[in-house]
Formats: structure tokens, C-alpha cells, sequence
């Protein structure tokens, strides 16, 4: 198709026309992600490289000082005035040797095999008198050391860079830079180190290192028969996925994750295209020329995102009850709608399935008129009016105007929200915890989503092998879908600026 | 000077760090003790107990009864709620953190055993100069020490007798004579035109549904996988059909609902459950709203290819454990024993109506004008007893009672099939 | 043909105010059940019909008197109040400090920073809670509420895209002038960019605020047993368990009605920033 007829099409069509375009190029899109990464260690790699030969020619081109300070750090600074951050320097090397004698060395040393002196004798029994190996602090003990060790090493090659530059300055007869004037670019060309450090520190702690363990967690055999308390447990490599993806015997792990991953994927569609267009129909009504009160219909809305999910999901459940539950008294036993009572949760799967996306929507469509009320206003008057005069019905203009526009706009916020449907816990959870249980799945119901799985494993059966071996799996279709979507939007925007 | 900064720096981090992960604690130090001293030398300690809700109050008195009578030692004893169902859970969770002494039921022995997070009951062969697990097997019932014994170890100390559930019904709507068949039961239900609940969701409920077809459970093998008895399918099908049956034929009245429902529809005014399955638990609210139309019996028969079968249920106990991460083992262990004793099981029976296992206050008067009490110990003799049984048992047994009761137009083929699934499910397969 | 159009237009009115009619009450009534049944007299857990019979106070004075056993809701209203203050303070701190670096400067690490954080943002949350209750007790912090603080705001500084959306909208050509003017980075974050960011900064403060109030899963996991420390939200939850519901669904009933009502007006009063926050930062992403 020619740039012509292209702009000529209507907003709708040329959606269409990208997304048809989007699929047509994903395999070379596809391609291009892996050269991407394949690039991205390449550059890791070089940067290495690179980096240890800056390291040995520094080496090689200091003065004593330098030389010295690549193992007593802060000697080079010192030795130029720099007493200060030399003195920081060596405090952070002896901080760490004496971290690792008296604490990193231990669990690194027991990190192989993930400890080998049990707590229980072949008998099952207690063992009494000794001290035995805790897996699980050994695991999380050792990605700590290691984590230190890295930064370590980064403060270590910053410390003979720094060395080297005060000879530098020295040699071209200047004095090096003092403290203060060095804290002093803390708060303007380094601004973003001040800025940075304390959240990325916090980061690092208690979402990185976790996330780093329980990776390796997938790695290992640490389930309800190995749990740290009188057992230890070790390395297994992929054997925890192999079970994710056993297919044999009844209610097996593969044919649950297959289920649970096509029941996930379904509902992170269902929520969010069912919260976006009909939270932007009602944003539209209410938004809609000629209608009083706006205040009043928006703040009825708005009321339910304020009230805290768990309350308002856990009254649902409540009001779902096949007995004695509101909805069923309202429509059967009040209105005569419905012959008898409905098991919204309990009962059919399919039943279950909806009825989550439906309370779904009730908790999310107030989410979608708060944000896109405002973006709606912003769509020009004139392009409805034009479509008004060429006969266009609400329900047409809605289609091939309001849609393609909001959808130009808010991809991203799309994108985000589709993610966090495929991760929604609170829903799933609080609505119909046990009541889908079957005994064709593993350990899990027809209304999990993998996420909501990933928690019964952990919490009910402590199989965190698995529980964390789902997880990842769960990373790389989100991954996936996000590194997809992401080239789609970003080939839409480069075609030209929405008018 | 330089060398003994360096050693206070050294002495200081190896503190901290001991402290930072002070879960690898060495065994109590034994310190010179008297022999038969229950307490062996602990003084100055200060234990976390866990109750039940409903029994906290009971506890806290109990326990301060317990302080009174060795007031020579400076003992701190605090209950906190913790429901039984959950203990397991819980203590996996960090028994570091976890009550020293704890109330909790007996199908959890397989989970906390396989973590060994409970201390054995001091016996004669520990040479400490007392005998708790003796004291135990003298007193209580033969049954109820069994539940709290793993492979010929006493673990836990009994704490009630037959802890199971039974019928309750409203006197004004279901005779007694009523109360003897299930059938019976339901149509007078529908007579008054009100509903009859059971929990049939929840597999410690719907086991009843097998177990009155004649399975048993023969505890674990070495592999901790579920035995069962040599049992007649087919007769187990006849009775999962016929309850299915009788359940689809009065589906207007029947409700299958939380266990709480039958107490919360006696409360309603006009009330709207006449008869329900409930538990002892919930005894004292469901008394106070009936009044005098307060009925309990043992659960009734069913109706089984023309014969009258008693259901069977399942009985469960409740024990009280120690931590074996306990600081103060000892005392732990006479505070528990203390509490599983005659008086305690004999105050527990008059305030809170648990049956008890001890074999002298099962004769009293106070357990005799308990009809809660008698309806469990009564129906007892109908249950298994609820002894070593495999996690995996739970939830697909809940799943089959959920399909006998909820599927639409039920066929025998299919409640073969749903049958089999249940029990490869159970030997987790 | 004007008529016509105007009779059109007040049929489509018509037909919209039905519609959102309609809608506004399927909205609105569960919280009208909500707040109606937990001034109910009558009965126990739930009843079978829709009006309460019968109203008293007594589901409220319950919930604040009976603090014996397993309830104890003031505490619990007071520890959520604490725990949501400190994070909220610390998490907007954290979002702002962040945002700006990502969106107003510009440095090394700056993208693969941005990429992490992405990446980071795409692992199931629960995953890692385990781990976080190890972390947690290694620095003898378990069962304390600081645990739940650090909990909710430690990794706040990974929601930050809404707020760099937001900040990417204010024109560079402002930092550049106050540049010119001799003022540091430090400066303009703190007397140019922040006291024009009241959208932002509200948007953020509500959310935060918001968190520890409805969170029942982390806290439940970090208190376990330890009842005088725990949120509202486990405490509410605790309630409808199976024994527990036949004596307690009405103070359950009461009890979200008291804590959703302050969170409601919060959110009423504060909705315009809230909406000016999130449509400005939400869509750029």
C-alpha cells in the first residue's frame, strides 16, 4: 500500500491495516529481539574485556601509589591529599574481608552443595548437640555474599581509576579535587546519584535479592518433603520445570499448567479490553453534552476504586452465595428473574468464569473512567462533527473515531494494565479461593490464574520449587507479550503523529 | 593498641553476625538438675501458648491456675488465639515464632511430625526422673494417644476426646424419631418449609459419604502415601449415589454451605435452617439461640439400596504439642501436661462442651448433661478416628462431596469416574 | 428537520440518563447492603433477605470494645494509620527522587536502569515473599510493623512511570534557564519542579496511603500470630473464617464500613489532583 492511500484511510482501517502489518512482521521482529540480545551480551562482553585492559594498563602506567592501591585501596588518593576518600576506601575494604571471614565465607563455601550436615538422622529423629546446616539461610546467606562481593569489586575498580586520575591531575601539575567540592557534585552533575542511591539500595535489598534467590530456588529440590526446618535440601538443575511440564498421570502438572495458562491469558484479555471500552463508553455518557449532574454520576463510580478492594471483593463473595447470598435473594426470590438460585462461584466452571470477569469489570471500569475522562475531552470537537454531517450513528463515530484515537494515546497504558491482569491476584483470590478445586487439576481450580496458583503451591503445599518455577514462567510470558506489544506501538507511532 | 581494636572489631561483627541468624541454636544447656525435677532447672520463663478463639479466655485461666501451683518459679504464660485448622500452616511458616505450647488438630500430626517441629513427650527411657508419656497412656483413651502417636512415639498430648460433628436440629420441626434416618430428617425440613445445611464442600465433612460405604483409611506407607482397606467399590458407589440422590431429591431444602450456616440460619428470625451438621465449636451460639429446641444426636442413617446404614464419620482429636524450638522445654512440657490433665479436660467440658479423653472425666456428670458432648462421643462409635492421615486427603475429597452434591443429572459412571480420580488425587499420583 | 433533531437529541438524553441510572445503582448498591446490613440488629452471619429487620450501634460498639481474644480493631486501626503515614512519606519520596532522575537527567546507566526496573515490574509479586520474611527475621524485624514500612516502600521507587510521565510533560526549557541562573540540580528538583508537581504528588500520596489498608496477604505473612500487630485488613479478613464468621460477620460488616469511609472522603476531596495526575503521567508512559 502506497503512503497515499494509506492517509486516506480512516483512523479504524489504519489501525487495522498496522495491526494486520504487526503480524506479518513479527517473525522478523521476532528476530530482531534475539539479535537484540544476542547484541546486548556482546556489549556486556566487550565492555568486560575492555574493562580489564583499562584495569592492567592503569596498572602498568601508575606510579607506586597506584600500584599500591590495587591492594590496599585508597593509598593512591591518599598519597595525593585525598585523605578523606582515601581513608573511605580502605574502610570499605576492611569492612568486607572482615565480612567474609567472619560470615561471607561460610555460606559461600556450604553454597555448592547447599549444606551437608542434616538435623535429623536417618531415623527421622532430631540429632541433638550440633549445629546443623539450614539450607535455605545457606541459599539466601550466599546470593547476599556474592551480591556484596560484586559491589565490592565495582567499589575496588572504581578505586584504581580513581587513583589513577589524582596521578593524572598531579602530573599535569594540578591539585586534585578536595571532599567537599567532590560531595559537592553530588548535588548537580551527580545529582542522579543522590537521587538514585537510597531507592536503588532499598530496590536491590528487598526486591532483587529476593528475586535473585527465588530463582535459584527453581533450581533446587526445596519442596514440603525438603523443607529447611528438618530437612536440607540441594541443586537438581531443571528437574523442578521438568515436573512443571509432566504430562503423565491424572490431574498432571502440564495439563494444569496448560489449562491455568490458557485460562490466564483468556481473562487478561476478557479484563482489560472489557474494562477499556466500557469504561470509556460510560466516561463518554457521562461526558456527554446535554447531561446534568456530571459530578454526581462520576463521584457514583468513583466511590467503589476508593473503597479498599479486599472489602468491597470480599462482600461480593458474600453476595454471590448460592444460599442466602444478596444477588440470588434480589433476583430470585425479589425480582422472579431467574427460576432458582444460581451458584455464581461453586457451581460450572464457565459460570465461575464470568461471573469473575463481571465483578471484574465492577472493580475496574471506575479505573478506566478516571483516566480516560480527561483524554477524552481532548479529542477535537470538529472530528465528530464532520462524522455527524457524513451520517454516522453514535455507535460508528465510537468505532472510528473515539477507539482509534484513545487507542493511539493509551497504548502504553494498555500494555501495563494487561500485565497486571495476567498477575491479578486479589480478584481471583478473594472471589472463589477454593470453591473451583478440581480433581482433574493439579492442585488448583478452574478459576486460577498462574499467579493465584503459584500462591497455593507456596502457601498450602510449601512446594516453593515449583511455586517459583511457575513464576518464572510466568516472567517470560509477560516478557513475551510486552516486547511484542511494544514493537506494535512503536512501529504505530513512527508511521505519523495522530490529527 | 591497633591489634586489640582489630580483636573488639572481630569479637563485635562475630556477634552481630551470630545474632543475625540466630536460627542455628545449639541444644539447652543442661545445667545441674535434680533428678525428677519436671522443670530441670528453668526459671524466669516466659512461654506463648496458643488457643483456639473461643477457648482463650478458658486457657488464660487455666494457665494462671497453673502459675499459682508453682509460684517458687517466675513463670509468664500469654495465650493468643490461633485457630486449630491453621496451626500447621502457621508453625511451618517459623516455628521460631510460634507458641511454645499449642491446640491443634490431629489430622495435622503427619505434616508437623514430617518437619519435626513438635518435642516428644518426655518418657521413662529420657532418665529425667518423670514420665509424662506413662502419665498419658494411664489416663487417657486408648484412641486419642494413638492419634498422637507417629510411628510408636507419644508426640502430643491428648487434650479432648472425640472431637467430631454431629446433627443439630430444631426440636419444633424435627421429632427425635425424625432425627434417626437422614430421610427422615429432610422431609421434615421440607414440611416446614426450611433448609438442612452440611458443609459438603469440605472434605472433613464429605468423607462421610465414603466412609459409610465401608472405606477405611490404614494410615501412611514408608513413602507417606495414603492406605486404604480392601473396600467393595461398588458398595462405596452405592453410597455416594445414594447420598447424591437423596441430596438431588431434596434440593430444594439442602444447602451445601460453610458450617457456620446452620447456626446463622438458627439465629434468623423466622429462623431458615431446621437441621445441620455441626461441630461442638459452635455449640455454645447454637444452644443460646434454640433454647429449649435445642437438638443434638448422632448423625442419622441413610437409606442404601433398601437397608438402613448408619452414616459414618470421622472423628478427629485435638492435642496440644510443644515447640520443639521451645527456649523453655521443660516447663513447656509440664505446662501442656498440665493442661491435658483431668481438671483442665473437666473445665474445658463444662464451658466449652469439648468431650474429654481422659478416661475419668468422660464418666462425669458434667460430660453426661451435655448434649453436644454425648451426641460426639455417641457418634464416635460410628467414625473413624481421624489418625495419620496424608495432606493430599483434604481438598480432593471436598472436590468429590462437591460434585455428588452440585452436578446435574448424576449417572453411576460418573460418580465411578469422579470416585477414582478422588482417590489417585488422594495417593497424589 | 431542527425538531427533529432536537426531539432526537432529548430521546438520546433520555435513554443515556436511564442507562446511567441504571448503572450508577449497580454500582452504588453493594455498598448501600454493605453499610445498611452493619446497622443490622437481627441475626448472626448473613441473612436471606435484603433489608435488615431491625437497627442498632451495636455492631460498632462491638468493634470497638471487644478487644479481648482474637479482635482487637482500634489497635489495628491505629497500626494501619501508623504503617500507611511512614510509607506514604517514604514511598513518595522514593517515586519522586526517582521519576525525576529517569525523566529530567541524563546519565550512563540511565536506560539499562529504565529496562531493569521494567523487567523487575514483570515478576509475579508473590514470588518473593518468602524470601522477604527470611530477609526480614535475618534483621530481627519480623512481626514488627517498621517490617511492614519497609515492606510497602521499598520498592516503590519501581512505580515510578506514572509520575515520569507526568514530569516529561513540564518543559525542559524551565530547568535550562534556572541552569543559566546559576541554580544546581539540586535546586531546581526541589524549588522548580516539585511545588509544580501538587497532581503528582497527591496521585502518589493517595496511592501509597492507600496500600497498606487493603494489603491481607504480606501482612498476614509477616505477623503471623502476633494479633496486636496486625492491619486492618488481615484483621477483617480473620473474621470471615469458617468457626469465626457466625459471631463476627457483622463486626466484619462495621468494620469495613469504618474503614472505607475515611478512605472514600480522602479520595472524594482529593479526586481532581488524582485525575489531573494520572492523565498527565498515565498516558505518556
Amino acid at each position: 500500500m502506497k503512503y497515499i492511500d494509506y492517509v486516506q484511510l480512516n483512523p479504524f482501517q489504519k489501525f487495522g491495516y498496522n495491526f494486520v502489518k504487526f503480524f506479518k512482521a513479527l517473525p522478523g521482529n521476532l528476530k530482531k529481539i534475539f539479535l537484540a540480545i544476542g547484541n546486548f551480551f556482546k556489549k556486556i562482553f566487550v565492555g568486560i574485556g575492555k574493562g580489564f585492559a583499562g584495569y592492567f594498563s592503569r596498572f602498568v602506567k601508575g606510579d607506586w601509589a597506584t600500584k599500591c592501591s590495587y591492594l590496599v585501596m585508597g593509598v593512591g588518593n591518599a598519597s595525593k591529599g585525598q585523605l578523606v576518600k582515601g581513608f573511605l576506601f580502605l574502610l570499605v575494604e576492611v569492612a568486607y574481608i572482615l565480612f567474609m571471614v567472619f560470615f561471607g565465607a561460610f555460606y559461600l563455601a556450604k553454597f555448592p552443595t547447599l549444606g551437608t550436615v542434616s538435623p535429623v538422622d536417618e531415623n527421622g529423629r532430631r540429632v541433638k548437640g550440633i549445629i546443623p546446616d539450614n539450607s535455605m539461610l545457606i541459599l539466601l546467606y550466599g546470593v547476599m555474599t556474592i551480591i556484596i562481593t560484586v559491589l565490592f569489586f565495582c567499589v575496588y575498580i572504581a578505586n584504581t581509576k580513581s587513583a589513577y586520575k589524582a596521578q593524572q591531575t598531579v602530573a599535569e601539575g594540578k591539585k586534585p579535587i578536595g571532599f567537599i567540592d567532590e560531595l559537592k557534585e553530588f548535588l548537580d552533575s551527580k545529582f542522579h546519584v543522590t537521587l538514585l542511591a537510597f531507592p536503588t539500595l532499598t530496590i536491590s535489598v528487598f526486591t532483587i535479592l529476593p528475586l535473585i534467590f527465588m530463582i535459584l530456588i527453581a533450581f533446587t529440590n526445596f519442596d514440603s518433603d525438603h523443607n529447611e526446618l528438618a530437612h536440607l535440601f540441594t541443586w537438581v538443575g531443571f528437574d523442578t520445570f521438568k515436573q512443571v511440564f509432566e504430562t503423565s498421570g491424572r490431574a498432571s502438572m502440564g495439563a494444569t499448567f496448560v489449562e491455568l495458562t490458557e485460562w490466564t491469558l483468556i481473562w487478561a484479555v476478557f479484563a482489560t479490553v472489557l474494562n477499556y471500552i466500557l469504561g470509556m463508553v460510560v466516561a463518554l455518557m457521562i461526558n456527554k453534552k446535554g447531561i446534568k449532574l456530571k459530578a454526581l454520576w462520576r463521584t457514583l463510580f468513583v466511590v467503589t476504586v476508593a473503597v479498599p478492594q479486599f472489602v468491597s471483593l470480599l462482600l461480593m463473595s458474600q453476595m454471590l452465595n448460592v444460599n442466602d447470598g444478596a444477588i440470588n435473594t434480589l433476583l430470585c426470590d425479589v425480582l422472579h428473574v431467574i427460576p432458582q438460585h444460581i451458584d455464581f462461584l461453586g457451581g460450572d466452571p464457565l459460570v465461575a468464569r464470568i461471573t469473575v470477569i463481571v465483578v471484574n469489570c465492577w472493580v475496574g471500569i471506575p479505573y478506566t473512567i478516571l483516566i480516560t475522562s480527561g483524554i477524552l475531552m481532548n479529542i477535537p470537537a470538529d472530528l465528530y462533527e464532520s462524522a455527524t454531517i457524513d451520517g454516522a450513528g453514535p455507535v460508528k463515530s465510537f468505532f472510528s473515531i473515539t477507539l482509534p484515537y484513545m487507542l493511539f494515546v493509551t497504548t502504553p497504558y494498555l500494555i501495563t494494565s494487561f500485565v497486571g491482569n495476567i498477575n491479578n491476584f486479589n480478584v481471583i483470590y478473594l472471589l472463589t479461593s477454593n470453591l473451583q478445586n478440581s480433581n482433574d487439576l493439579y492442585k488448583a481450580g478452574h478459576t486460577d490464574l498462574l499467579v493465584t496458583w503459584l500462591f497455593k503451591l507456596t502457601m498450602n503445599e510449601h512446594d516453593y520449587n515449583l511455586a517459583a518455577a511457575i513464576g518464572i514462567l510466568v516472567f517470560i510470558v509477560c516478557a513475551t507479550i510486552s516486547l511484542l506489544t511494544f514493537n506494535l506501538t512503536k512501529s504505530a507511532k513512527n508511521e505519523e503523529e495522530f490529527s | 593498641m591497633k591489634k586489640i581494636i582489630a580483636l573488639l572489631l572481630a569479637v563485635l561483627m562475630l556477634a552481630s553476625v551470630l545474632a543475625a541468624c540466630g536460627g542455628n541454636k545449639t541444644t539447652n544447656d543442661q545445667k545441674t538438675t535434680a533428678s525428677g525435677d519436671v522443670f530441670q532447672g528453668e526459671d524466669n520463663v516466659t512461654l506463648l501458648v496458643w488457643a483456639p478463639e473461643a477457648a482463650v479466655e478458658l486457657t488464660q485461666q487455666l494457665c494462671d491456675q497453673f502459675k499459682s501451683e508453682h509460684s517458687d518459679k517466675n513463670i509468664t504464660i500469654d495465650v493468643k488465639p490461633q485457630e486449630e485448622g491453621d496451626v500447621a500452616a502457621q508453625i511451618l511458616n517459623d516455628p521460631s515464632v510460634a507458641g511454645d505450647v499449642f491446640s491443634f488438630a490431629c489430622d495435622q500430626m503427619n505434616r508437623l511430625d514430617k518437619s519435626k517441629v513438635l518435642d516428644p513427650v518426655p518418657k521413662a527411657d529420657d532418665k529425667l526422673g518423670f514420665d509424662y508419656a506413662g502419665e498419658v497412656k494411664e489416663r487417657d483413651s486408648e484412641p486419642s494417644v494413638e492419634a498422637a502417636t507417629m510411628k510408636g512415639e507419644l508426640l502430643a498430648y491428648p487434650e479432648t476426646g472425640e472431637n467430631g460433628y454431629y446433627l443439630v436440629y430444631d426440636k419444633s420441626v424435627v421429632s427425635d424419631e425424625d432425627a434417626k434416618t437422614l430421610e427422615g430428617v429432610l422431609a421434615a425440613c421440607r414440611k416446614a418449609g426450611r433448609k438442612f445445611n452440611m458443609d459438603a464442600g469440605n472434605g472433613f465433612y464429605s468423607c462421610m459419604f465414603m466412609f459409610t460405604g465401608g472405606l477405611e483409611l490404614q494410615g501412611l506407607n514408608d513413602e507417606g502415601v495414603q492406605q486404604f482397606n480392601k473396600y467393595d467399590e461398588e458398595k462405596v458407589i452405592d453410597s455416594l449415589e445414594a447420598f447424591a440422590n437423596l441430596f438431588h431429591e431434596y434440593s430444594d431444602i439442602f444447602q451445601s454451605d460453610n458450617v457456620d450456616k446452620t447456626g446463622s440460619g438458627f439465629a434468623q428470625d423466622p429462623r431458615s435452617v431446621a437441621a445441620g451438621i455441626d461441630g461442638s465449636w459452635n455449640a455454645a451460639t447454637v444452644k443460646s439461640k434454640l433454647g429449649d429446641d435445642y437438638g443434638a444426636a448422632k448423625l442419622p442413617t441413610i437409606n442404601i439400596k433398601g437397608t438402613d446404614t448408619q452414616i459414618i464419620s470421622m472423628s478427629g482429636y485435638k492435642l496440644i504439642g510443644v515447640n520443639a524450638q521451645s527456649k523453655a522445654p521443660y516447663t513447656a512440657h509440664a505446662l501442656a501436661n498440665y493442661l491435658a490433665g483431668e481438671k483442665c479436660q473437666l473445665a474445658r467440658a463444662e464451658k466449652l462442651s469439648w468431650s474429654p479423653s481422659n478416661k475419668v472425666a468422660v464418666e462425669s456428670e458434667v460430660v453426661k448433661a451435655n448434649l453436644g458432648s454425648m451426641a460426639c462421643l455417641e457418634q464416635a462409635k460410628n467414625a473413624l478416628p481421624q489418625v495419620n492421615i496424608a495432606d493430599t486427603f483434604w481438598a480432593p475429597m471436598g472436590t468429590l462431596g462437591n460434585y455428588l452434591v452440585k452436578t446435574k443429572d448424576i449417572t453411576r459412571d460418573g460418580i465411578k469416574t469422579e470416585f477414582n480420580k478422588t482417590i489417585t488425587n488422594i495417593k497424589d499420583e | 428537520m431542527i425538531k427533529s433533531y432536537k426531539i432526537r437529541r432529548v430521546i438520546t438524553n433520555i435513554f443515556v440518563y436511564i442507562l446511567l441510572g441504571g448503572l450508577g445503582l449497580i454500582w452504588i448498591s453493594p455498598l448501600v447492603y454493605l453499610v445498611l446490613h452493619s446497622f443490622r440488629a437481627e441475626g448472626l452471619a448473613q441473612v436471606d433477605y435484603l433489608i435488615p429487620k431491625s437497627y442498632s450501634f451495636q455492631n460498632y460498639i462491638d468493634l470497638f470494645t471487644v478487644t479481648g481474644g482474637g479482635t482487637n480493631f482500634p489497635r489495628w486501626f491505629l497500626n494501619t494509620f501508623i504503617v500507611a503515614i511512614f510509607s506514604c512519606i517514604i514511598s513518595t519520596l522514593a517515586v519522586m527522587m526517582v521519576s525525576y532522575a529517569f525523566s529530567r537527567l541524563r546519565f550512563k546507566a540511565r536506560k539499562p536502569m529504565i529496562n531493569i526496573g521494567m523487567i523487575l515490574g514483570m515478576f509475579p509479586g508473590f514470588m518473593t515473599m518468602i524470601a522477604i520474611y527470611y530477609l526480614l527475621k535475618a534483621m530481627g524485624l519480623t512481626q514488627t510493623l517498621v517490617a511492614l514500612v519497609i515492606c510497602y516502600s521499598a520498592g516503590a521507587g519501581l512505580g515510578y512511570q506514572i509520575s515520569k510521565g507526568f514530569f516529561d510533560t513540564i518543559p525542559r526549557a524551565l530547568d535550562e534557564a534556572a541552569t543559566i541562573d546559576g541554580a544546581t540540580k539540586n535546586q531546581i528538583f526541589w524549588k522548580i519542579i516539585l511545588p509544580m508537581s501538587k497532581p503528582i504528588i497527591v496521585y502518589t500520596v493517595l496511592t501509597s496511603f492507600i496500600g497498606p489498608w487493603t494489603d491481607f496477604i504480606l501482612a498476614k505473612i509477616i505477623m503471623g500470630s502476633k494479633i496486636d500487630n496486625y492491619t486492618v485488613a488481615i484483621g477483617l479478613q480473620n473474621m470471615l473464617a469458617a468457626g469465626k464468621s457466625l459471631t463476627q460477620f457483622k463486626m466484619f460488616l462495621a468494620g469495613s464500613v469504618v474503614v472505607a469511609v475515611p478512605i472514600t472522603i480522602l479520595f472524594l476531596v482529593m479526586q481532581r489532583y488524582y485525575v489531573e495526575g494520572v492523565t498527565a503521567g498515565g498516558v505518556k508512559g
